[in-house]
């Protein structure tokens, strides 16, 4: 398993964030869904290994990312897009993925392949040489999922990586996230429950920081066939789950 | 986004042939200071973290550059050595603009990589603390003839303030994650023992010149350390 949770708790003052969550994931496309404020953003900060928890467990990668030289080893085999990413304004397309690349301690010469392939898989090949300024929304969230594929992690964790993708990229984006998911561990956190129908092999959702169903995309979807409210099945299921969970 | 998995008619694999090819155009070449950083640092990440910090880059050296060569013409003109009260002020304001998460727009990235942000951080200060110490001593060398101290002693006699006040400021910024407030309490703090000493000893320059401050200067630094370190912890996280 590369991600192994125990009655993981965070808090921040008085308010709890994340709230005795325990789960494992292998391999596969694991969507985090829930409300705002439900706890996914912070829940993904402590995978990310930037936030640490309050008290419970916490292994990624078979290893305690609470030992220095573990944390190390765990971020190099580990890609991350926060929600809100920043970036560099004088830089490239090309010179910010390298940058974090080397951030990752990769192996200097293998970099350049490295750049280049992640910005081909984001369909950036034209601006690769383009200033970050000039970008737009949509195109600077492929850079970020860029950074965060450069090193081919076993670890992805994806905060909202949809927000700001046009239909057609979100569609690519999606089989993107088939294709990593083959081969290591993909979470990503969404409000957008097509995402997660179309790409999660997996799925938790997250309320006041307790995760209130986990499933296949199929068992959520089943769960609201009669009852939710909502477009599409999915989102009836979603709608069913969060009001079972606050009832 | 595109399928990595494109073959020719022939079998080749276009898709990697292109990519060989885009990896050689779009290659960034680092130039020769930053390679011999890395190898000095045993680390190209470090390197290029430090060289892309804000207070090392040519526009804000100019600037340094330009107000210690003020600092040193004032020390000529009015026979006051008024460089040696200006250096820590810019070591100061250097360093809190340096790393953080006011400066680095990707600072939560920043903060989930191997090369970790207290090393990034470190780096950055002793750089920048080295960089102004240089320049100040430039300007003090320039200077010296006029001031009417013991030269030797007071060429380096405003290296341990300047040491003190780099080290507020930079235990203020971290705490509390903000470049400004750090700069606003190193200023702060240096302005007001400037005025104090001049109020108390007469001279401008008695706050570099009194031997009795250096033990407290050095006190404040050391305290200010273990702030740093303390503030800079990895358990902390970012906000």
């Amino acid at each position: 398993m590369n991600i192994e949770l125990t009655d993981l708790t965070r808090t921040f003052g008085r308010n709890t964030a994340v709230r005795h969550i325990s789960l494992e994931a292998g391999t596969g496309v694991f969507g985090l869904l829930g409300p705002n404020g439900a706890g996914k953003t912070s829940l993904l900060r402590m995978l990310a290994t930037v936030l640490p928890p309050s008290s419970g467990t916490l292994r990624l990668l078979g290893d305690d990312p609470a030992k220095p030289a573990a944390r190390r080893d765990i971020r190099r085999r580990l890609g991350y897009l926060p929600q809100n990413l920043g970036y560099y304004p004088s830089f490239t397309v090309v010179e910010f993925i390298e940058y974090f690349a080397l951030l990752k301690e990769m192996p200097p010469g293998r970099i350049p392949k490295a750049v280049a392939s992640a910005v081909e898989r984001v369909d950036l090949g034209p601006r690769a040489q383009t200033k970050l300024r000039t970008l737009s929304g949509g195109m600077l969230r492929r850079v970020g999922i860029a950074q965060a594929v450069v090193n081919d992690p076993e670890l992805l964790l994806l905060d909202e990586p949809t927000a700001g993708l046009d239909p057609e990229q979100r569609v690519a984006f999606r089989a993107l996230l088939r294709d990593l998911g083959q081969g290591s561990t993909v979470v990503v956190s969404t409000h957008l429950v097509e995402d997660v129908g179309a790409a999660c092999t997996e799925v938790a959702l997250m309320d006041a920081g307790s995760v209130v169903f986990r499933g296949t995309p199929g068992e959520l979807t089943a769960l609201g066939e009669r009852t939710g409210v909502g477009d599409s099945p999915l989102e009836r299921g979603y709608t069913t789950a969060l009001a079972a969970a606050r009832s | 986004m595109s399928d990595p998995n494109g073959t020719g008619q022939d079998g080749v694999d276009l898709d990697g042939v292109w990519v060989n090819v885009a990896a050689e155009v779009w290659r960034r070449r680092p130039g020769r200071l930053e390679r011999a950083t890395g190898r000095l640092l045993r680390s190209p990440g470090l390197a290029r973290a430090l060289l892309t910090t804000p207070s090392l880059l040519l526009p804000w050296l100019i600037s340094s550059v330009l107000v210690f060569g003020v600092g040193a013409l004032a020390t000529l003109g009015v026979g006051q050595p008024v460089v040696w009260l200006v250096a820590p002020a810019i070591a100061a304001v250097g360093i809190a603009y340096a790393y953080g998460p006011e400066i680095d727009p990707a600072w939560e990235l920043s903060c989930s990589m191997a090369v970790s942000d207290r090393m990034v951080l470190l780096t950055r200060t002793v750089v920048v603390f080295a960089v102004n110490a240089v320049l100040g001593l430039a300007a003090s060398v320039v200077s010296v003839g006029t001031a009417s101290q013991d030269a030797a002693a007071i060429t380096f006699a405003w290296l341990v303030p300047m040491t003190a006040i780099c080290a507020l400021t930079l235990a203020v910024a971290v705490a509390a994650r903000s470049a400004n407030a750090g700069v606003a309490a190193g200023l702060g703090a240096w302005i007001t023992t400037v005025l104090a000493q001049r109020a108390a000893g007469g001279q401008l320059t008695a706050v570099i010149t009194d031997a009795n401050l250096y033990f407290p200067y050095l006190a404040v630094a050391a305290c200010c350390a273990v702030i740093v370190l303390y503030a800079t912890r990895p358990q902390r996280g970012p906000r």
